[in-house]
């Protein structure tokens, strides 16, 4: 969405500034899919808790939010945002980069029996292991997957930056989402590329997951490489302008 | 026996001192509101291993069974997920639940020299069928008898790699892969009884080869398992001398058949023959001489059996009521049989399986440990057992 924003024509980036003067407006024709919401749109809550609060414990400003909430009009909510208590942002971008031809059935289907496998391997160690190793084996999948993913983020990427002529790779410093991204995509394309044809994807996916927790396997190689290579060009670091 | 009465009456005194010491328990027992079990140390655990002392008080705890009985009575005839669940938290642990106590109570109390009668586990998927029918099974182990174990009668009428047509009857086909699997784990849950049971009858399986009257069971089962082509036989002439021998007044075993998804036998099937016309159940061998087991023509023991739609053909989802599953030629097969219906968990089970998994490490989610994620819990798997297992898989 945001990108989409600010990929918009200057118009927008006005209009976005200046809210306050624009009235609110509906196009004759409502596409929902890939909107390009009118930034008057506020975004919706889904959070139980954020409603059953009540009006003695809201701040100034909160309550200035609500009565807000009450005139403005409101994105429509995608389908797989939920008020379940088990739900994780990003397990769903991890699952949604993980499906293909828009089946998000099965890509949820096959990050479930990721988490289920990753557990049961934990769990039967768990129960195999004497009191002393008991503490040092982290059973909840949750944790081991969100650990995984934070190794798995590089510091530094390279950047393609044209001088004199010449295109050099310059180090450049990673904002936390293409992080996020590039983690998840090294991720997904390992375990799709690098495994035996009869392996399932879930079963490779909770090996590499394990693996990465413990700061081994091939993606943890692939950033230290990145690393590496950014290091490696340290001299044209000043390339860098922003 | 009086050792046992002693442990009774000193047991109470017990648990009164630690529940004064342990608040913990306390309060966990105030949650569940179930008064507290004199012989167990949690409320969702139970001593008590013998299937036969189980009662009403054991309701909805669980018991643990000895690996000794688990490998030779479960030679790989236990549900997949089951499996796993075993092998996951190093231990067996079965729910005691009402349906199963009801079955153990009757076979308890029937009387053997009647022909046998029939039990028919049915209720909606995922209730636990399977498992009742394995804490049944568990029941007749310990108390020595004969245990026929079909796991699933759905893989004899489906998937079938190999059909040959029979040697006996022309008109019958054999499967020689299901008949032999079949064979090799009734050899390792009956390993006492082949030697006892002495065959009444000579069986010609070749010009050469043949088994006399008075050899013993065993030998008949090794032939079926080292030739492979005659097994299907081996299996009917199995099942033939056991339902002759069991009512007789010297036979000193009691037969306990069990078939899991006895509603395959009476319905069709997808194999197919080589003119690609689909072969009609009866003109399996296996499944022949298996629904002349079902009949209550013999004595000395017991059918337990269990409907299910899941692995069934040409069936709706819908389907789970005995009339519906057997349809009209297994109905009137079956009848008279004793329909035990197995319904969803109660509220004291559903705690007692929530806490059961909390125990092994199960529950890992931080939110699936607070009070809304319980409730979470419930709404969306419905107190379903199954639903339940495979929503905590994940969480």
């Amino acid at each position: 969405m945001k990108q989409e924003e600010e990929a918009d024509s200057h118009i927008f980036n006005m209009a976005a500034s200046i809210s306050g003067l624009l009235k609110p407006w509906t196009p004759r024709v409502l596409l929902v899919r890939w909107s390009r919401y009118n930034p008057y749109y506020l975004e919706p809550e889904v959070r139980k808790e954020a409603y059953s609060r009540p009006e003695s414990e809201l701040s100034a400003e909160e309550k200035e939010e609500r009565e807000l909430k009450k005139l403005r009009p409101i994105k429509a909510a995608t389908n797989s945002t939920t008020s379940s208590l088990f739900n994780d942002p990003v397990l769903s971008k991890f699952i949604n980069m993980m499906m293909k031809h828009g089946e998000k059935t099965l890509a949820r289907e096959i990050m479930m029996q990721t988490l289920e496998n990753i557990k049961r391997k934990q769990v039967e160690k768990y129960h195999k292991a004497t009191d002393g190793q008991k503490e040092g084996i982290e059973c909840n999948p949750y944790v081991v997957f969100h650990q995984a993913l934070e190794n798995c983020k590089p510091v530094v990427a390279l950047a393609s930056i044209q001088k004199g002529g010449k295109y050099y790779q310059v180090p450049i410093p990673v904002t936390g989402n293409r992080q996020r991204f590039l983690a998840m995509k090294w991720m997904i394309t390992e375990c799709r590329e690098n495994k035996h044809r009869r392996t399932h994807m879930y079963e490779k996916l909770s090996q590499e997951l394990l693996a990465a927790f413990a700061n081994e396997g091939n993606v943890i190689r692939k950033k230290h490489e990145l690393h590496k290579m950014a290091e490696a060009n340290r001299a044209y670091a000043h390339y860098r302008w922003w | 026996m009086s050792l046992h009465r002693l442990a009774f009456r000193l047991r109470p005194t017990v648990t009164r001192v630690r529940s004064l010491h342990s608040s913990g328990f306390v309060q966990q027992q105030e949650a569940v509101a179930v008064e507290p079990e004199p012989e167990s140390l949690s409320v969702f655990r139970t001593h008590e291993k013998d299937p036969a002392c189980h009662s009403d008080k054991h309701v909805g705890q669980f018991y643990t069974l000895s690996s000794a009985h688990v490998r030779p009575l479960f030679p790989d005839s236990l549900p997949w997920r089951y499996q796993q669940q075993m092998k996951t938290f190093n231990e067996t642990c079965i729910m005691v639940r009402q349906p199963a106590l009801e079955v153990i109570s009757y076979l308890k109390k029937a009387d053997y020299s009647q022909p046998a009668l029939r039990y028919v586990f049915y209720g909606l998927k995922g209730t636990g069928k399977t498992m009742s029918l394995c804490h049944t099974l568990h029941f007749c182990y310990t108390q020595g008898w004969l245990v026929l174990h079909v796991p699933d009668a759905h893989l004899w009428v489906k998937n079938c790699k190999e059909l040959l047509p029979s040697s006996y009857k022309s008109s019958r086909f054999d499967q020689p892969l299901q008949a032999t699997t079949w064979l090799r784990n009734f050899k390792i849950t009956n390993e006492p009884f082949l030697s006892k049971i002495k065959l009444k009858e000579r069986y010609v399986w070749t010009k050469r080869e043949s088994t006399e009257a008075g050899s013993s069971l065993g030998e008949l089962v090794d032939q079926g398992i080292s030739r492979i082509k005659s097994s299907s036989d081996v299996v009917g002439a199995v099942m033939k001398e056991l339902r002759l021998q069991s009512g007789q007044p010297g036979a000193d075993f009691r037969l306990a058949v069990a078939v899991d998804g006895v509603n395959a036998l009476w319905g069709r099937s997808t194999i197919k023959k080589g003119d690609k016309t689909a072969v009609d159940p009866e003109e399996l061998t296996l499944v022949y001489n298996l629904r002349k087991l079902m009949k209550n023509d013999w004595s000395g023991g017991a059918v337990i059996t269990t409907l299910s739609q899941t692995g069934s053909l040409y069936h709706p989802k819908s389907a789970y009521l005995p009339q519906d599953l057997l349809g009209e030629r297994g109905f009137d097969n079956m009848d008279p049989f004793i329909p035990v219906s197995v319904p969803n968990y109660s509220e004291k089970e559903f705690e007692s399986c929530y806490l059961y998994y909390m125990d092994r490490n199960w529950l890992q989610h931080p939110q699936s440990r607070t009070a809304e994620g319980k409730k979470e819990l419930i709404f969306l798997c419905n107190m379903n057992p199954s639903m339940f297992e495979r929503l905590c898989g994940h969480l």
